[in-house]
């Protein structure tokens, strides 16, 4: 079947030339998605986007949508379930007759079609530069005589089956004709040929009114069943906008913001999603090997026509899946080969079969830097997907998220703030949402660990379980992450998320931000002034203890004493923030409640009291609003207080200058919150910045603390990508995760991390840097890391591979380290690997060697583990060396003495 | 009383002096050895003898092209038959070119379409480095920190001196950030295009290793590429760290000639970048692996009119300057590329030359240059004087000065800046 298929597209190709190269450079972008148990409506996409917006530059953008309501596309369930969705944009709007003639009508059965409903005035969406295409939606299915022509003029093998097809079910089959158009008794086992019927449609409609005479008349913009793709030159948020789909439910959306390099682009062809048949992708990156591909693809009669990146990866995603029928797995191996030692890792069984994929398909995996999301229906398993891969060498940001409640949602983006930014804008709409999510992950590209990639599936519970007959769509779907290798990502179980039913539950409206409206934690009118609580010594260690015994109430009870207690005086003032602070950057046991929503509560009373506008000595409050009334620190006040959220993401009025500008009028302590995904917090201060001390709450962003010379800059939460490159003296300290290229070309300073770093932390790191990682890394930690003589006042890292379980309990991870290339190149420096059971081998070092540590190293080590512990809480007796020695619990790896790097190699 | 250290530097420098002066008589003919077909004997001399003179040879010297038989070497200007009504006078001729041609940020212009480029310390001495310094201060023009940290002795020059911000990101902090009035991201190096830098260990003194923060006599690696800059949008995100840290900066984008250059100028420009800097694959110090230099990069005549065209194409010509480098050896390869698209050009070897660089491609051994430019041995570096530097440097500039007004006049232009993209001007030979 697979020869006929691919055959049959020969004619298909004749004459397109052969085209190794891009039609036009492409770079990074930001990309989002989401699935979700519940369907949700378009307008939540529009937040993450609007935060990625410098990720994109208005010159495309893009969604996509899968598992639709059928209510709302004006058709039967059935016909959404069963017919494709064909979706065309008319360049020109004198081509549909043609088109709908020559192209549609001939072979197609058209149930229903419309245009799809716009705003009347594309200039009502600010920064919408041109009109976007008219597109029509036809719902429609192959007409039996042609599809039978089609089956025979390419010998198609009758009577097969294919396992996407699926074989005709008794429900199918049983249906009595003209009840419903498309049942076609007897070729409904054909689905698979229809599938390529239609597929084949596509491009020689693609062909003929947009590609060959170079007019871009027409193309479609999508045929998959129940989803929907739609784009244009502009923002993803103008899709949304212009389009109306703000009220438009989906179980899956994906939103894509270009940044093609051309500057003058007039149509959407180009512009993500691309399809396939039943999936959408959108891709952040740019690969080198779009030659390869394209040969690759060509070999087996495939043709690109909008000749980028993103249309050949989808391209592959089809073939592999649709017409080699291969399991998902293993399109994500033959897309992202395991290499080096993560092949070695795997079973016996697996690598005599990734070795076949790649042998067959090495020169049609497209080489990095590339990130895929993928929107698909997966008509075969009744599940609608969204697919999140990476590549080999981790070149792109990317961050997973999953939250499991009453709903339960997936999602995928380019930076961590897009999530928290859809959370968000969901949890406002409906209480089941809570605005963080349970779980926040990057995964290892190309690994025996994780294969890089986690699907996210979409699936109607069967009424056994509860579910409501109708399938797909109902409000009893239920949602399962896994990962390259099917293994389920999950969270803690027996635990629940915090309700909030109320009617304007957030702290702020988002349009009028600056404006006080209740707090969540003042419809409490219970418990106040009954909740003995404990500030200063000890409070700690009395909420900690009682926390796992709480319910929510309690908890908000309690915050709201906090609250007004906090209101006495700048002494007591302190001493919450420091407790609540606590609450937020420790970990501990929650009981049957969800971290996440005590996170939400602790956060929100935390903001309440950094907002307090009532006079105070010590601290002094400054908002987007405010900002120009900025005076140099007055009597006895210290603490600059700035609401970051309004400030935009970078530039002259961004919030980094601001910092600055406090800076220079002589403020040295800043608490700074509700952070958006807002750039380069604490860059530009210059040098010797000592005494500077930057708090950090809420969504940071990119290239935090970069350049740091003296300061210090704390981050409550998770870090994301380039963080403190250039540092030069000073501390950085996140209480999380921090993403790629953490302290790349790092000259110095102390750095202490929570959780784990992601690729390629301290690439070129030189000098004297000393770095707690506490959790792990990706891989490609400490490449060519020249930080001199760790004895002499040289760098190191420690690396504990431990993390927390939901007790609050420091666990030791598998292994301290999973990747395979650590150190590599290093000339200088140390690691400091606690691996007590010795998990890790020589194999994973690229130019490091094993030794034991001495007296001396640990005592060198010791003060950044004492001081690991103050700010972590992580005991060096009982977490670290759990009753063993330094010598048997840690191990240092040096640079090999090898003679590559000290040898000149002549030229003559 | 000079210690024998001090006498034999002092002996050295005599006989270098005095190489320099007597072989660009032509009392000796052109020795058989010097040079290459790209960097001729006559080329290398009639280049010792402006830097001495500030002048162009009388002597018949050529030095206008090289024997290369390609590139540069096969063209020529079409000259206006010598005519004095259409000739402008020497004194009106305008040489000068704005480094910044958007409406908003610094005004910045150099007197005339030429500064130096990037060699790090380490690569070269710092003698040589505080010479191209004072030099680039005396014209009003800029030299470049190369990618080696930024010596203290440096600072004094530092409203003349662009930092580069390189993917080892080596010496680069904030405060050599917010020196600079002009900051260069260099992505690739056209001598070596794909293949990071390399600075090995034979170099690495303890010096050297001290101002990056390595350790000495271990071999270098900048990375190819920035890691953490894998797209046009990491680029932009990049550019608007740095402007976050000195938002009065301009911004010039160092890229090497891929075969998508044309895209990638015009991705840097919409990422806000005011000067796009392409470097050929010509240029290089004997350090750059043999096999890579001129076998990657596309040469940069062929790469200019490409991004020069494309530029224009998307209407933004006129809001970028264009710099073009990797092989430009005389004042008359510098026109060339201008009437080529560029609006002016960057050198390197060329001021090595000035200094008495004879192109014997030593330069990755520590104490393989014998002239003192591309060592960081703590003797030969004294070999060149910081003054003398200067002095051969700025002469050098006044001898191409005066040939591109001359070219100018010849053509009947008024302006260098009339001179761009004229590729009617052009003939081959």
């Amino acid at each position: 079947m697979i020869h006929e298929i691919l055959a049959s597209r020969k004619k298909l190709i004749q004459g397109i030339p052969l085209s190794i190269r891009k039609a036009e450079g492409e770079g990074g972008c930001g990309v989002v998605g989401l699935a979700s148990s519940v369907p949700v409506s378009g307008k939540h996409i529009l937040s993450p986007c609007g935060q990625m917006h410098n990720r994109g530059n208005g010159k495309g953008g893009g969604i996509a949508a899968v598992g639709l309501l059928p209510e709302q596309m004006g058709v039967s369930r059935e016909i959404l379930e069963e017919d494709y969705l064909l979706q065309i944009a008319y360049l020109d709007p004198k081509a549909r007759n043609e088109v709908e003639q020559v192209a549609l009508l001939p072979s197609l059965e058209i149930h229903h079609s419309y245009r799809i409903p716009t705003l009347d005035d594309y200039r009502e969406v600010q920064g919408l530069e041109l009109r976007p295409p008219e597109v029509w939606r036809y719902f429609c299915r192959v007409k039996r005589d042609a599809l039978e022509g089609f089956i025979l003029k390419n010998s198609f093998p009758m009577g097969q089956t294919s396992r996407l097809g699926g074989t005709p079910t008794i429900k199918e089959s049983t249906r009595s004709v003209g009840a419903n158009p498309s049942v076609r008794p007897g070729m409904d086992g054909h689905r698979w040929a229809e599938d390529e019927f239609v597929f084949q449609n596509t491009f020689r409609l693609n062909q003929h009114f947009y590609a060959s005479l170079g007019e871009k008349r027409a193309f479609v913009v999508s045929h998959g069943r129940n989803m929907i793709v739609l784009k244009l030159v502009g923002f993803a948020e103008d899709v949304i906008q212009y389009y109306c789909l703000e009220d438009l439910k989906a179980h899956v959306w994906v939103g894509h913001q270009r940044y093609p390099t051309k500057g003058r682009v007039w149509h959407p062809g180009g512009a993500h999603p691309f399809i396939g048949l039943n999936e959408a992708l959108v891709h952040n990156g740019d690969f080198a090997n779009y030659a390869s591909v394209t040969q690759y693809l060509r070999q087996r009669n495939i043709a690109p026509l909008f000749l980028t990146d993103t249309e050949v990866s989808v391209l592959l995603f089809d073939l592999w899946s649709r017409v080699y029928q291969y399991p998902l797995e293993y399109v994500i191996e033959a897309m992202a080969p395991t290499t080096e030692r993560d092949f070695f890792m795997l079973p016996e069984e697996k690598r005599k079969i990734y070795k076949e994929i790649q042998a067959s398909h090495i020169h049609g995996s497209p080489d990095g830097p590339w990130f895929f999301i993928l929107a698909r229906n997966n008509v075969a398993e009744k599940t609608f997907e969204l697919l999140g891969i990476t590549d080999t060498s981790m070149l792109r940001p990317q961050v997973f998220a999953l939250e499991e409640g009453e709903v339960k949602i997936g999602l995928i983006a380019s930076e961590k703030q897009a999530i928290d930014a859809t959370l968000r804008s969901l949890s406002e709409e409906d209480p089941r949402f809570c605005p963080k999510a349970d779980r926040y992950w990057n995964a290892r590209g190309g690994s025996h660990t994780d294969g890089g990639a986690f699907i996210f599936s979409v699936r109607a519970n069967s009424p056994a379980e509860g579910g409501v007959k109708g399938g797909l769509g109902s409000a009893s779907s239920s949602l399962r992450c896994t990962n390259k290798f099917g293994e389920i990502i999950t969270t803690p179980p027996g635990q629940v998320h915090w309700r909030r039913d109320g009617v304007d539950p957030i702290r702020r409206g988002m349009d009028n931000p600056s404006v006080g409206v209740q707090s969540a934690l003042g419809r409490e009118p219970l418990l106040t002034g009954k909740m003995p609580v404990l500030l200063g010594e000890g409070g700690w260690e009395d909420v900690k203890e009682k926390m796992k015994e709480w319910q929510f109430d309690t908890l908000l009870g309690y915050c709201r004493e906090i609250v007004e207690i906090s209101k006495k005086g700048d002494k007591e003032r302190s001493q919450a923030i420091q407790l609540l602070t606590l609450l937020i950057d420790r970990h501990y046991d929650t009981g049957s409640k969800k971290r996440s929503s005590v996170l939400v509560i602790v956060e929100e009373a935390l903001y309440e009291i950094f907002s307090f506008r009532h006079p105070s000595f010590l601290y002094h409050l400054i908002t987007w609003e405010n900002r120009q009334g900025l005076y140099a620190p007055e009597g006895q006040e210290e603490i600059l207080v700035v609401d970051v959220h309004s400030f935009p993401p970078e530039g002259d009025s961004g919030i980094s200058r601001f910092i600055v500008e406090a800076y220079q009028k002589g403020w040295r302590k800043f608490i700074t919150f509700d952070w958006r995904g807002q750039r380069f917090c604490g860059c530009g201060l210059g040098p010797g910045t000592k005494g500077v001390r930057i708090d950090v709450y809420g969504s940071s962003g990119d290239y935090l603390g970069s350049g740091l010379d003296g300061g210090e800059v704390v981050v409550h939460g998770n870090g994301q990508d380039q963080l403190g490159q250039i540092l030069k003296e000073g501390k950085l300290v996140v209480h999380g995760d921090v993403g790629q290229t953490f302290l790349y070309g790092a000259k110095g300073g102390d750095a202490y991390i929570l959780g784990n770093a992601a690729g390629r932390p301290l690439i070129n790191a030189v000098g004297h840097p000393h770095v707690v990682i506490n959790g792990t890394a990706l891989d490609y930690l400490a490449e060519s890391f020249m930080a001199g003589d760790p004895l002499n006042g040289g760098g190191f890292v420690i690396l504990n591979g431990i993390t927390s379980n939901e007790k609050g309990e420091i666990i030791d991870l598998e292994t301290p380290y999973a990747g395979g290339n650590l150190f590599s190149l290093a000339s200088g420096g140390a690691i400091f690997l606690r691996d007590p059971l010795e998990r890790m081998d020589e194999g994973q070092l690229n130019g490091g060697e094993f030794f034991s540590i001495t007296q001396k190293d640990w005592e060198i080590i010791l003060p950044y583990l004492q001081e690991n512990e103050r700010i972590f809480g992580i005991s060096i007796e009982s977490d670290l060396l759990r009753g063993r020695s330094p010598e048997e619990v840690y191990r240092k790896i040096l640079p090999a003495r090898r003679t590559v790097l000290q040898e000149t190699t002549p030229n003559h | 009383m000079k210690n024998n250290q001090e006498l034999i530097t002092e002996k050295h420098t005599q006989n270098i002096h005095q190489g320099l002066k007597r072989l660009s008589t032509l009392r000796h003919g052109i020795p058989g050895g010097l040079g290459n077909p790209r960097w001729t004997g006559e080329l290398l001399l009639a280049t010792y003898e402006m830097a001495r003179t500030g002048d162009l040879p009388t002597n018949g010297l050529e030095y206008r092209v090289g024997k290369s038989g390609g590139g540069f070497d096969v063209l020529d200007f079409k000259f206006r038959t010598p005519n004095s009504e259409f000739r402008t006078p020497n004194s009106e001729i305008d040489l000068s070119i704005p480094l910044n041609r958007r409406p908003w940020g610094a005004k910045i212009e150099i007197p005339f379409p030429i500064y130096g480029g990037g060699m790090s310390y380490g690569s070269i001495s710092l003698n040589f480095m505080i010479a191209r310094a004072k030099a680039a201060m005396r014209l009003g023009t800029f030299t470049c920190t190369g990618e080696g940290g930024y010596p203290p002795p440096l600072v004094p020059y530092k409203d003349y001196i662009i930092t580069q911000v390189a993917t080892g990101m080596f010496g680069v902090r904030e405060e050599t950030i917010q020196y600079a009035r002009i900051l260069e991201i260099k992505y690739a190096q056209g001598a070596k295009p794909g293949l990071g830098g390399h600075l090995l260990a034979d170099k690495v003194t303890t010096e050297v290793a001290r101002m990056r923060g390595a350790v000495s006599f271990s071999s270098l690696y900048s990375p190819f590429p920035f890691h953490s800059v894998y797209s046009v949008e990491d680029h932009r995100k990049h550019v608007d760290w740095l402007k976050a840290i000195n938002p009065e900066a301009l911004i010039s984008v160092k890229v090497s000639t891929p075969t998508d250059v044309d895209m990638v100028a015009v991705g840097s420009y919409y990422a806000g970048a005011n000067i796009i800097h392409i470097d050929g694959g010509y240029g290089g110090t004997g350090a750059a692996p043999e096999i890579a230099k001129k076998n990657i990069a596309m040469p940069i005549e062929f790469a200019i009119p490409r991004v020069h065209k494309y530029l224009l194409s998307e209407g933004v010509r006129d809001e970028v300057v264009l710099m073009a480098s990797g092989g430009i050896r005389t004042a008359d390869d510098a026109a060339k590329i201008i009437a080529l698209g560029a609006d002016g050009a960057v050198i390197a070897s060329t001021e090595c030359v000035a200094v008495a660089c004879t192109q014997c491609g030593n330069c990755e051994r520590g104490r393989g240059c014998q002239v003192g430019i591309t060592t960081t041995d703590p003797d030969l570096s004294l070999l060149i004087d910081p003054e003398w530097g200067e002095e051969r440097l700025v002469n050098l500039y006044l001898a191409w000065a005066k040939r591109l007004r001359q070219i100018l006049q010849d053509l009947g232009l008024r302006s260098i800046r009339e001179l761009r993209g004229r590729t009617d001007l052009l003939v081959k030979h």
